[in-house]
């Protein structure tokens, strides 16, 4: 037989470069059947070899059990595969833990120091509440070990047992306390211990306020510089409680930061002066000050020019936790900060965004989102450039082939900036939206520039990762956050709904932007950009304000068939029929048959392209288009009815195409609703919604079927419903005010026209361009383009070309003086470029806000339910950070919080777990002793018989005897008083009684069989007892231990299934 | 408190794994590839820290206003180091301090240097148990419990004797010497006085 050692996998693995996973198979094969093997070295190296492909990737979950026995091992270096193998392989659900506590307590109880370190290094990967509960007795005693390394790794795995089970934290923590105030302790066990209390600090700081004096002193001639920071860091969570502190803090702080040649330490006592709240107002104000001034200009060093990028990060860092409480303070930083935002490296320049998204004002809004829109518009440049060069290879990410996917990933990196990763990208076009629209777009100067970047924003969106993974429609992302394209689509249907002044330009950008997913795109192709929803809900709503809706119309038409969404479907059904109704619905124009011809031909398409939607698995889709296939059938035979006028004979189009289908989607103009606005809605007096609509609504439902309901069109309900109301302008305010705003759009215009180039499109400046021109065309005080002369071109000249035409000789006419005193016209744009802007100007456009009722409930009035992220996006946010709080690696502690270590808390009748297991424990030894000393009493009258009859005596009675631990028993002697004395807890009653009763129960069969003859089976029976007893105790594995031949796996084979079954 | 301890080379191949709680072996995976893509793409110069990988990042990286307490539970720094062909990556909360950790990584690979006088990616390779035997001198449970390099270093050789790599592993011979001279080039230079 040859056997593989790690070493010839690892070698093999190597030489078999690009067969791998057939390698690798063979070799966990191979293993399989080695680690059955009776051969304890064959087993260890086996275990060893699937440790090792467990690193890979290769699951060894079933080999758990063999993972036990290699830990039981005699031999330490077998013993430390064995446990390394379940550090790394056991996770939560493995079950053959409750198998290993023995094994864990004799190795705890082991002489030798590094054997010892094997239970106490593993259990922290292991240990769950139960197990805690039966090694704390076990783990105690070793925190006074004579070894450091072996207390100071005691201390922290019962912090970690802690985790798991509070109760820990009651006994072992005055024994951790009087380690960390012996001043004779080694210093790393202090350091050890430091660290973890800095780790419980912040879950419950006032059990730890008594320790300050002690944890100063450390502080302040501690030495050690990585306790110290962990002490900083602890005294940041103390000092909030105990005010007091921070005037005995300050000067070995400051001292620290002028003197320490560490950085890790000056950032550290920086961070710390923010966190623990030192640089708050109070008293002795001049100090702080100086504090303060100290710590941000080290910060300032840190963050600026060419300074160490990880000094920089952390920096940001520090500023990022100054900003909530002092924002004064960073925003005099703001030009370093504003730096940060376009360094090459990514995690510092999200640093830079969060604290940049604090630090937005209407002032700074568009310098800093062009920035950011710069870095995203380069960044897809490239991306799109690189995916050229990419289309031929194919992109296999094999875990294997990994080397060959880095080679050609190096070869490839070009010299330029590489593009930005997708989820950063995701992230910053996140943040241009909240600061957009902070606070219901209270920073907001230029809507149309606002448009025009969200026009941008959608054509560089990434594709969510969601719809990239699965393109099948059934696993649709309805449960998930919206991806980035919807989320901006949304902004732009935001903007339209709220703003009424800039809907015609939010429309026109839909439309294009509609037009455009439907030429880009390739036709065969599902539609992906999550724009699509909100965006046809805004073209459906705002028809009117469409340059072509029948264009529109026939792109949506298009895009139909290739939707996969089921809700984007849904929204976009609900579109063509307005769109429809729009197109078709004119009742001024003639019934022509040029006319009937195009309509019927309309109605035709778009039935065919709803058809196939009437058996749509999602229901919503699939009522949608029986509807509206349904009413078109209709209109089509009432348009086919109507014969066309002619030329003498006028005939009305069908009243179904231009009153009743119209009449379905025009109705009151629909606001934006907070957030749990409907809440709020009163319940009327008089209504319960329990009662039944009609009590005998049953019979009611079955008439219906056979009654046909007259149709009533004007009654007072469609009144009110179809009826606008007056509109109310917004937009046309005193003139005087748009004198104000519009030089104000000259003189931003020309100042961020080159920077604006450089992250939108040519064709949306160009647009742009042209759409100002066209706006600023009727505005008496623009100047137009610089090709006139700027001499004659006065804005009365333009008036007077307007009103007279342009072949009036202009130089004819007097140049009238006009005495304006406020805004003159001639010198307007120079005197705002040079004037700061003046607050006044943006108010011209109302933006509305969440309609909502009343001021109570979630819906409340509050400017923080203005944040214009719709409700969806609201949501996902808060689920995600509930997700957030069982992330990966999240190591739960929520039970530590609701345990008490005041002493004086104590009652001392309350059965502590961990104490009423002892006594638990005791009992059972009580119990134990009673049947023993019943057997041997057996034993001995047996003897009697036996030496009355001349049979010789058997050995398995003093087999069992061994088989009782002696430090159980002793402890049962021990706590017997105790357990007499002290009230039990409610669980261990009955659990007494039984054990009594088994005791009692055997007590007189002894005695009635005594002297028979048939003593053997009587022994039997009362050893069964006994193990029913430790059944009936359930779960608790400690108990499994004391059955009689042991629950030890480390027997191997044969005891092993004893304590199993 | 340290979530993980991870090390891969160059083309993302893992040669240590120490995740402080326990996780499914694909998700460990999983993190292992999202951190390597994130490593990866560094350019020079740039700091040693990585965004949150998105495994972790769960909402994304713009959770910046949430509170304190729940901060301190959650991984919030990826700190990472190069040595030659490997990269060393640390996991931590924010009770950790992220340029303290730099620090403890450099001890970490000063601690394996001195074990295997002269180490390389191969030494790694094949003494990985040494590695985790290292690693649990300085860290247990996610906590670090020591940092002298002396005492490490004891610790380790005190459960045994650490073997260089195998003698007669002679191909890639003229690579392993260049890689061993990386990291004693990189073994001398402090960037953090942390201790």
């Amino acid at each position: 037989m040859f056997e593989k050692s790690l070493y010839d996998l690892i070698r093999g693995l190597r030489n078999h470069k690009g067969n791998e996973k057939e390698y690798i198979q063979n070799c966990l094969r191979e293993c399989r059947s080695e680690i059955r093997s009776q051969d304890m070295d064959l087993k260890a190296t086996a275990l060893l070899k699937l440790i090792y492909l467990e690193m890979v990737g290769h699951d060894m979950s079933w080999a758990s059990f063999h993972v036990l026995e290699v830990m039981s091992s005699q031999k330490y270096h077998q013993k430390r595969v064995g446990y390394l193998g379940a550090v790394q392989s056991f996770r939560p659900d493995t079950d053959v833990l409750m198998m290993a506590t023995n094994l864990l307590k004799k190795d705890l109880a082991a002489s030798l120091p590094t054997l010892i370190a094997l239970p106490i290094g593993a259990l922290p990967h292991l240990v769950t509440p139960s197990l805690a509960l039966s090694l704390l007795g076990d783990l105690l005693p070793r925190l006074s070990h004579s070894h450091a390394a072996i207390r100071k790794k005691t201390v922290v795995t019962l912090y970690r047992l802690a985790l798991v089970y509070p109760e820990t934290l009651r006994a072992a923590w005055p024994k951790i306390k009087e380690r960390l105030m012996d001043k004779d302790e080694d210093p790393s066990v202090t350091a050890a211990i430091v660290n973890v209390v800095c780790e419980l600090g912040w879950r419950r700081p006032t059990d730890f306020l008594p320790l300050a004096p002690r944890l100063f002193e450390l502080l302040v001639d501690g030495g050690n510089n990585w306790m110290a920071i962990k002490l900083i860091k602890l005294f940041a969570t103390l000092t909030p409680l105990e005010p007091r502190l921070v005037r005995k803090l300050l000067p070995p702080l400051t001292n620290l930061i002028k003197t320490t040649p560490a950085m890790s330490l000056l950032y550290e006592c920086i961070n710390g002066i923010i966190q623990g709240g030192i640089l708050g107002d109070g008293e002795d104000f001049s100090a702080r000050e100086e504090v303060a001034s100290l710590c941000v200009s080290k910060l300032r060093g840190m963050v600026s020019g060419n300074s160490d990028p990880n000094l920089k990060y952390v920096a940001l860092l520090a500023f990022n936790r100054i900003v909530t409480t002092h924002p004064f303070l960073v925003a005099q930083q703001e030009d370093v900060i504003l730096e940060c935002i376009d360094s090459e490296d990514i995690t510092i320049r999200i640093k830079a965004l969060d604290l940049v998204q604090g630090m937005v004002s209407s002032e700074n809004l568009v310098s800093i989102v062009s920035r950011l829109m710069r870095q995203l518009k380069a960044s897809s440049a490239a991306l799109s450039q690189q995916q050229d060069g990419l289309d031929g290879q194919d992109l296999e990410t094999d875990s294997s082939d990994e080397a060959g996917a880095d080679a050609r990933r190096r070869a490839k990196a070009p010299k330029e900036q590489p593009p930005l990763p997708d989820d950063y990208a995701v992230d910053v076009m996140g943040r241009i939206l909240n600061m957009c629209s902070q606070n219901n777009y209270a920073n907001m100067v230029d809507f149309d520039w606002y448009i025009d970047v969200l026009t941008q924003l959608i054509r560089i969106a990434p594709v969510s990762r969601a719809q990239k993974l699965d393109s099948d429609p059934s696993a649709s992302v309805s449960g998930q956050a919206p991806d980035i394209s919807e989320r901006v689509g949304n902004e732009i249907r935001n903007v339209a709904v709220k703003v009424k002044a800039v809907r015609p330009p939010a429309v026109r950008a839909a439309e294009l932007i509609i037009s455009r997913i439907n030429t880009d795109t390739v036709s065969s192709h599902p539609v992906v950009s999550g724009a699509l929803k909100p965006l046809a809900w805004v073209v459906g709503e705002y028809v009117y304000q469409l340059l072509s809706a029948d264009d529109t119309l026939r792109s949506m038409l298009n895009l139909v068939p290739r939707i996969e969404l089921p809700e984007m479907l849904a929204t976009v059904l609900q579109t063509i029929p307005k769109l429809f109704a729009h197109v078709a619905g004119d009742d001024q124009a003639l019934w022509t048959s040029e006319r009937k011809s195009t309509m019927t031909l309309l109605m035709a398409r778009v039935i065919h392209t709803l058809e196939p939607l009437a058996q749509h698995p999602y229901l919503e889709v699939q009522e949608r288009a029986v509807e509206f296939i349904e009413l078109l059938k209709l209109t089509q035979e009432a348009a086919a009815g109507q014969a066309p006028s002619t030329d003498g004979l006028h005939q009305d189009p069908p009243l179904l195409l231009t009153q009743a289908i119209p009449s379905l989607f025009t109705g009151w103009e629909l606001n934006s609703v907070a957030p749990g606005a409907q809440y709020n809605v009163p319940i009327p007096n008089g209504l319960d919604l329990d009662e039944p609509i009609h009590p005998n609504l049953g019979s009611l439902l079955g008439k219906a079927d056979d009654l046909m309901l007259p149709i009533q069109e004007d009654d007072e309900f469609g009144a009110y419903y179809n009826q606008k109301p007056p509109v109310t302008s917004i937009s046309s305010g005193p003139a005087i005010e748009r004198l104000v705003d519009a030089p104000e759009e000259i003189a931003s215009g020309s100042y961020q026209q080159p920077a604006e180039e450089s992250y939108l499109d040519a064709d949306i400046i160009a647009r742009r361009k042209a759409e100002r021109m066209e706006r600023n065309r009727d505005d008496p005080f623009y100047i137009l383009g610089s090709s006139r002369s700027e001499g004659t071109s006065t804005p009365i000249h333009n008036i007077l070309q307007k009103e007279n035409g342009p072949d009036l000789d202009i130089d004819a006419i007097p140049i009238m003086q006009l005495d304006l005193d406020k805004p003159n016209p001639g010198n307007n744009g120079q005197q705002q470029r040079s004037a700061p802007k003046t607050k006044t100007a943006r108010q011209r456009i109302v933006i509305e806000a969440d309609e909502t009722l009343g001021s109570s409930g979630s819906g409340a009035a509050t400017p923080r339910n203005y944040e214009s992220e719709n409700n969806s996006d609201n949501f996902a946010k808060s689920k995600a950070k509930k997700m957030k709080q069982q992330s990966l690696l999240h190591v739960d502690s929520s039970h530590l919080m609701d345990l008490s270590l005041d002493p004086e808390n104590e009652r001392p009748d309350d059965g502590f777990a961990h104490e009423r297991q002892q006594r638990e424990e005791a009992e059972m030894a009580q119990a134990m002793k009673e049947v023993q000393r019943l057997r041997l009493e057996m034993q001995r009258a047996n003897e009697r018989i036996q030496v009355a009859q001349g049979v010789p005596v058997e050995g398995i009675v003093v087999k069992k005897k061994k088989k009782k631990s002696p430090s159980a028993s002793a402890a049962g002697k021990k706590k017997e008083k105790k357990v007499g004395e002290g009230e039990e807890g409610e669980a261990t009653v009955p659990v007494k009684k039984k054990k009594k009763a088994s005791a009692e129960k055997a007590e007189p069969v002894v005695e009635g069989s005594a002297g028979e003859p048939v003593v053997v089976t009587t022994k039997k029976k009362k050893k069964k007892v006994v193990k029913r007893v430790v059944k009936l105790d359930g779960d608790d594995d400690e108990i499994g231990g004391e059955v009689p031949t042991g629950g030890e796996i480390a027997g191997g084979g044969g005891g092993g299934g004893n304590s199993v079954e | 408190m340290i979530n993980a301890f991870l090390v891969f080379n160059g083309s993302g191949q893992p040669r240590l794994t120490k995740f402080y709680t326990q996780l499914d072996t694909s998700i460990q995976q999983r993190l292992i590839s999202e951190i390597f893509t994130l490593v990866s793409n560094r350019p020079p110069g740039s700091c040693n820290f990585l965004p949150l990988p998105p495994l972790l990042a769960a909402s994304g990286t713009s959770s910046s206003s949430s509170s304190a307490t729940e901060q301190n539970d959650v991984p919030s720094f990826v700190t990472y180091r190069n040595y030659a062909t490997l990269f060393f990556i640390v996991i931590s909360t924010s009770t950790e301090s992220p340029l303290a950790l730099i620090d403890l990584i450099q001890v970490y690979v000063e601690a394996l240097d001195r074990l295997f006088e002269n180490v390389c990616e191969l030494d790694l390779i094949f003494n990985f148990e040494t590695l985790h035997a290292t690693l649990g001198e300085m860290i247990v449970g996610g906590v670090v419990i020591e940092t002298g390099l002396d005492r490490i270093v004891a610790g380790v050789r005190a459960q045994g004797t650490v073997v260089k790599r195998p003698v007669n592993e002679g191909r890639g011979g003229s690579a392993m010497g260049a890689m061993a001279a990386g990291f004693q080039g990189m073994g001398g230079n402090f960037v953090w006085h942390g201790r």
